[in-house]
């Protein structure tokens, strides 16, 4: 067996994903509102309301607790002299080997929320492929595109 | 040959058609929904067919090409002048290619490939100059590329291209043509004949004669449709045989090129060394025929062309000829490894998977539409027997440095990657794939401006884990 890959990404990601999870349910809220709103003016059968709450705490636990969690939780990355390997997934864990050889171009990429978290995404790009490590530290991001973009001058071949 | 060159006349009616075929919606929408009032409508297109003439002769006295320096040098362009220098060493291909129009004259149409062509277009056309020139300018830069390579003679240059890899038999032609999609537009079209047909018998007896006659009215609406279906497939058929009529693979050099065409001649370079994968599909009627067809994915040479990297090698072929017929060529590609079949535990995911869609789908009409609903069982039915199949095509081989992955989408395909040209290799493992111990294996290949990949499920965890091992740079 393999080792699994072992640097995590930031804590502070997660704070992100949950701040992104509430935007999410905001549109729940949205919908299960309007129903709720309608359901009232329209006299339809009482237990729409009920569906319609428990959709949106069902929905709000899902997209602010319950898969950020997991999803920070089972995030892993490593990045090694020749090759850089990623682990995630929430139901569905899924390894990803990326040879440095393989590698094209790293990018930094960073949205509204994770800047002002001081975070910022990793884009690994391949000829075929882009392997995204999210939320990491600036600084560490930083390094780390560096570092690709080092590792992957060298053993520079030929695709 | 330094003085600038123009291209053959008849590039002016060329360009100029296929300027008009990109006006012809816009026309058709002026000419019928246009103002009804005096010839106006008739006027404005025949002015602007006019200008698109006009404007192809112009166009053709401003574009010249020559051979300087090492460069093929073309200057164009009406108003904004355009200046295009291509060095030879970049040049990987030159396909050649007679269109119906180039035909009569004994011209040829050039496209230039450089490895920077991406989004599907060449770097330059030459749209009609004379064959003798095209030969000159091939063997210019082919010359010009192998300086200092003095063992590559010309006549070491005709040589290699006489050296045939394949050709098309009028049988196999027919064959591929009568088993191309076409086919199975006709298959489709009996089906639904004859179900029209059982379906009509309970009609008559159940309904009084005024039904019956719109019942017999079906009858010959499907009659129609079937004879409408036969003639789709009759056109595909010449269609096809058109297309690849004379379908040949010779090797120049290091590069395989494919010619194809009955009235427009096409080839297709692919230098060897661009080569990715190489896969194996066999779809539902050839399957059983013992037939497949071959593709290359390539990344670039001419094959990033609008019919995508996908280059098929070889059309139609016997499968245990396969390894005779490329192996010489691709030499370290094994055709023949033996597949480690996904185990027997996998059955169940494979059949839940199929059921996952299919039952739901199913249970709407038989809730909703009863009697005629429970004829939806059959998509179950169908569905069971898809799922079977995909969990028995299922398989892996690892040889020294090639991974074979065989998986069935709708197709059978079987892909050959080498570790050097494998993208990113990922497992997937889900937590009931976990609890029966059984991985999912995702490998990406190059493939034109994006990527092909080979992914098959539910394979035993422990050998995914050593296929995972063998690409790993870390031992």
């Amino acid at each position: 067996m393999i080792l699994e890959p072992q640097k995590r990404i930031s804590e502070r990601g997660l704070k992100v994903w949950r701040i992104s999870g509430v935007i999410h349910s905001l549109f729940s809220l949205l919908l299960s509102g309007g129903l709720i709103g309608l359901t009232i003016a329209f006299d339809w059968p009482i237990w729409i309301i009920g569906a319609a709450l428990i959709f949106y705490v069902i929905d709000t636990y899902l997209f602010v607790m319950l898969i950020p969690t997991l999803r920070w939780k089972r995030w892993r990355y490593e990045v090694r002299e020749n090759e850089i390997e990623l682990q995630h997934g929430v139901f569905v864990i899924k390894r990803t080997l990326v040879p440095m050889i393989r590698v094209q171009h790293v990018d930094t990429k960073q949205g509204p929320i994770l800047r002002k978290y001081q975070l910022a995404t990793v884009a690994v790009s391949t000829a075929a492929t882009v392997h995204e490590i999210p939320a990491l530290d600036m600084n560490e991001a930083e390094e780390l595109r560096f570092f690709i973009s080092k590792l992957a001058r060298v053993a520079d071949e030929d695709v | 040959m330094s003085e600038p060159k123009r291209l053959h006349p008849i590039s002016t009616v060329v360009n100029a058609l296929k300027q008009l075929k990109d006006l012809i919606i816009p026309f058709l929408v002026f000419v019928v929904f246009g103002s009804k009032n005096g010839g106006f409508q008739l006027v404005f297109p025949a002015v602007i067919v006019v200008l698109v003439l006009i404007g192809g002769i112009l166009s053709w006295l401003r574009y010249t090409y020559r051979l300087e320096e090492g460069e093929l040098r073309i200057e164009y362009g009406i108003f904004v002048r355009k200046k295009r220098y291509i060095p030879f060493e970049r040049i990987q291909s030159l396909d050649l290619s007679e269109g119906i129009l180039q035909r009569p004259f004994g011209l040829v149409r050039v496209k230039v490939e450089t490895a920077g062509s991406s989004k599907g277009e060449a770097e330059a056309v030459l749209t009609a100059i004379p064959k003798e020139a095209a030969n000159l300018i091939q063997q210019t830069i082919f010359s010009a590329k192998n300086e200092g390579n003095s063992t590559h003679t010309e006549e070491d240059v005709q040589k290699n291209r006489d050296e045939s890899l394949y050709k098309i038999s009028t049988s196999e032609l027919f064959l591929l043509a009568s088993t191309s999609g076409g086919a199975g537009v006709v298959l489709s079209a009996v089906a639904a004949f004859v179900s029209q047909f059982e379906e009509i018998i309970p009609y008559d007896k159940v309904f009084n004669r005024f039904e019956s006659f719109i019942a017999s009215g079906v009858i010959f609406i499907s009659i129609l449709v079937f004879i409408g279906f036969l003639i789709a497939w009759a056109i595909a058929l010449v269609g096809t045989m058109v297309k690849y009529a004379g379908f040949t693979v010779n090797k120049a050099g290091d590069d395989l090129i494919i010619t194809r065409g009955l009235l427009e001649k096409r080839q297709l370079t692919i230098p060897l060394h661009r080569i990715q994968a190489v896969r194996v599909s066999e779809n539902l009627i050839r399957q059983p025929l013992g037939y497949c067809t071959v593709y290359l994915e390539s990344a670039g040479g001419s094959a990033l062309d609008a019919e995508s990297s996908k280059v098929m090698i070889l059309p139609i072929i016997r499968k245990n000829r396969i390894s005779e017929i490329l192996s010489p060529y691709l030499t370290d590609y094994h055709f023949e490894p033996s597949i480690t079949p996904a185990p027997r535990r996998a059955v169940k995911r494979y059949l839940v998977r199929g059921l996952l869609w299919s039952l739901p789908v199913a249970a709407i009409p038989v809730l909703f539409f009863r009697p005629w609903g429970y004829l939806a069982l059959m998509l179950v039915v169908i569905s069971v027997i898809v799922s079977y199949f995909n969990f028995k095509d299922a398989g892996w081989n690892l040889d020294h440095h090639q991974l074979t992955l065989r998986f069935r989408t709708i197709n059978k395909n079987t892909i050959f990657m080498k570790r050097s040209r494998i993208q990113s290799l990922s497992i997937k493992e889900s937590h009931f794939q976990r609890k029966k111990e059984l991985a999912t294996i995702h490998a990406k290949v190059m493939s034109g401006s994006g990527g092909t990949s080979g992914k098959v499920s539910d394979l035993e965890k422990e050998d995914v884990y050593e296929i995972y091992k063998w690409y790993s740079y870390t031992k």
